[in-house]
């Protein structure tokens, strides 16, 4: 009963024109009614009863159009002033829905000579320099995007002509080369070979921080790239006297750019390897969950400590460990598998214990994502990270939160999971509510990313796409 | 003894191709963009053309259609994914792809491997 008696409120006070039109004819039936009743009385008061009594029909009659001509009449006045009103401010609503789907050509075409019309010229105005900076903006990315393939190719030119030189010295095309010399020459090669991965590293870092990097997504085994890969990097592990294990699961075949996964397992690989002892294992395994594929690379090495578990992925950062020296690396092969993989809106992390080894892990979505987002690589997360989550400690838990912190931090687990697990068991033992609980663990994972809010995702195709449209 | 262009924009790169491939016995000749290429194509008799892929004045996709019966190795310094090799190959003569920076060894097997040495 009461749920009825709610909707039929709604269903009347929802619509702007329906409350007018409702309050039109309010008003313009209780006064005539008032009047008509008040005359009524008079009439019969006044006037001599047996005229009362033969007209009393006619009266009735009159009262009861009077009162209904009345209340049709401002009805139908008050549907009308109320479109007038309820009109333009719908034509505003629409034009802002484009607005918000980045139409920014839409104009409002109001003509009702009053404050909606003044309203309606004023949102044309905001729309119009809207437009105008969507365009700088698109001016400024092409501008961007340009530059960056002149870079590239002005950046590598030089290349070419000075390695081959270096080369046809080495190989002694210009005569023969004392020892001394071929040492010289071989310091400047690697140097050389250096200079020119980092440059191609670093042009790789420019697009995907301006979300440039291309993806050609083709419907692929995913298996069949893993083992291709192993296959390619079966040679230089070898070289180091190590294994290459390869363990999947069932695994579909799924639209992806098998290029870039096969760039970040080579990559994820290659540090292992470099970082594997002789007679040592690496594992490659791949397992289907439920909307992405998770790949994980492990390796029996000298594992990597809690802080360079957290800053492995930043960009030329190289674990200093003397007896894991990394040799000709750039620094910079994890933080383009970040990109990478977070461009594809996947997840790539390391779990490791120091002295054990290290197991990156690394997911490709099952659908693949066509509008990629630009992703920053460029700076350490960590600290950021790690001052967030000692805030949002304190915030929780207040002084205790502090201790708590820190005993976390102490024992490497400042990782999501782990948290949330810590937070679970203090909600179990009643020091934190379940609502005080599940509102910490939000902030937790709000910090690490997994929840996003989404305001309005739209490719940049839409804006400008729309024809100058006059919502009517 | 084979004849090979050389077009690059870069002095550099022409020379040191040049360097590489005459020790090797071949002739070389060099060009400075597309239009030089095609002006020396009349001159020369080139067996093989390196055409690199990005140079000023004509597209080389224009160069390209006025050579016909000479096979063409593309270079370029920008990596080329295989989808836009294929998008590249629009003619039979169009044969392969060479990666600058590159090899010294490298790029003499290539052209050996396309004169058929």
């Amino acid at each position: 009963m009461g749920g009825e008696k709610f909707d039929i409120k709604r269903i009347l006070l929802s619509k702007l024109d329906r409350k007018l039109t409702l309050l039109f004819i309010i008003v313009a039936l209780v006064a005539p009614s008032l009047a008509v009743y008040y005359f009524y009385m008079l009439a019969v008061s006044a006037l001599p009863e047996t005229m009362i009594a033969n007209q009393s029909n006619l009266l009735q009659t009159a009262a009861a159009m009077i009162i209904i001509l009345i209340a049709v009449n401002a009805g139908v006045i008050g549907f009308f002033v109320s479109r007038s009103i309820t009109k333009p401010i719908k034509e505003l609503y629409n034009a802002t829905q484009e607005v918000e789907k980045g139409n920014f050509n839409v104009r409002t075409d109001i003509r009702t000579c009053d404050e909606l019309e003044e309203l309606g010229h004023a949102f044309n105005r905001t729309t119009v320099s809207l437009g105008k900076m969507a365009e700088e903006r698109k001016e400024i990315d092409s501008a961007k995007s340009e530059f960056l393939s002149i870079t590239s190719h002005e950046l590598r030119s030089p290349m070419t002509p000075m390695k081959a030189q270096l080369q046809m010295l080495q190989d002694e095309y210009f005569g023969k080369l004392t020892n001394a010399q071929k040492d010289s020459l071989n310091i400047v090669i690697r140097n050389a070979d250096r200079l020119d991965k980092i440059i191609v590293d670093f042009l790789e870092i420019s697009r995907i921080e301006a979300a440039r990097l291309k993806f050609v997504f083709k419907e692929i085994d995913v298996g069949e790239i893993i083992q291709e890969t192993v296959d390619l990097m079966k040679g230089s592990a070898k070289e180091k006297n190590v294994k290459l294990k390869v363990n999947m699961g069932k695994l579909p075949i799924i639209e992806v750019d098998s290029d870039r996964v096969s760039q970040v397992l080579r990559n994820l690989i290659d540090n292992a390897i470099k970082f594997s002892k002789d007679k040592n294992t690496i594992e490659i395994a791949a397992e289907a969950e439920k909307d992405h594929i998770l790949l994980s690379v492990k390796d029996y090495g000298c594992g990597l400590n809690p802080e360079n578990q957290m800053r492995v992925f930043e960009p030329f950062y190289q674990v200093e460990a003397a007896s894991c020296r990394t040799h000709g690396g750039t620094g910079l092969g994890l933080a383009i598998c970040r990109g990478i993989v977070e461009s594809q809106k996947g997840r790539i992390w390391v779990e490791s214990t120091s002295g054990k080894g290290c197991t990156f892990y690394f997911t490709i979505p099952m659908k693949p994502i066509i509008d990629i987002e630009p992703i920053k690589v460029l700076f350490s997360q960590k600290d950021s990270i790690e001052r967030k989550l000692k805030d949002a400690f304190q915030t929780a838990l207040g002084p205790l939160g502090i201790g708590e912190f820190s005993e976390l931090k102490n024992k490497n687990a400042l990782w999501r999971d782990d948290i949330l697990e810590h937070i679970d068991s203090l909600t179990g033992q009643y020091i934190l509510t379940p609502k005080q609980g599940g509102e910490f663990k939000h902030t937790i994972n709000t910090i690490f990313g997994e929840e996003k809010e989404v305001i309005n995702k739209k490719p940049d195709t839409a804006a400008g796409s729309g024809e100058g449209k006059v919502i009517k | 003894m084979k004849t090979i262009l050389v077009v690059d924009d870069e002095p550099d790169i022409r020379e040191s191709v040049k360097m590489i491939l005459e020790t090797r016995g071949y002739n070389v000749l060099t060009a400075i963009d597309g239009d030089d290429c095609l002006k020396k194509l009349k001159e020369g008799n080139p067996d093989l053309i390196l055409l690199d892929i990005m140079m000023s004045g004509t597209p080389v996709s224009e160069v390209v259609k006025h050579i016909k019966d000479v096979k063409i190795a593309f270079m370029s310094v920008v990596r080329i994914s295989e989808a836009r090799k294929k998008g590249l190959c629009t003619q039979d003569n169009i044969i392969d792809f060479i990666q600058k920076p590159f090899d010294v060894g490298d790029l003499i097997g290539r052209v050996e491997l396309i004169l058929g040495e």
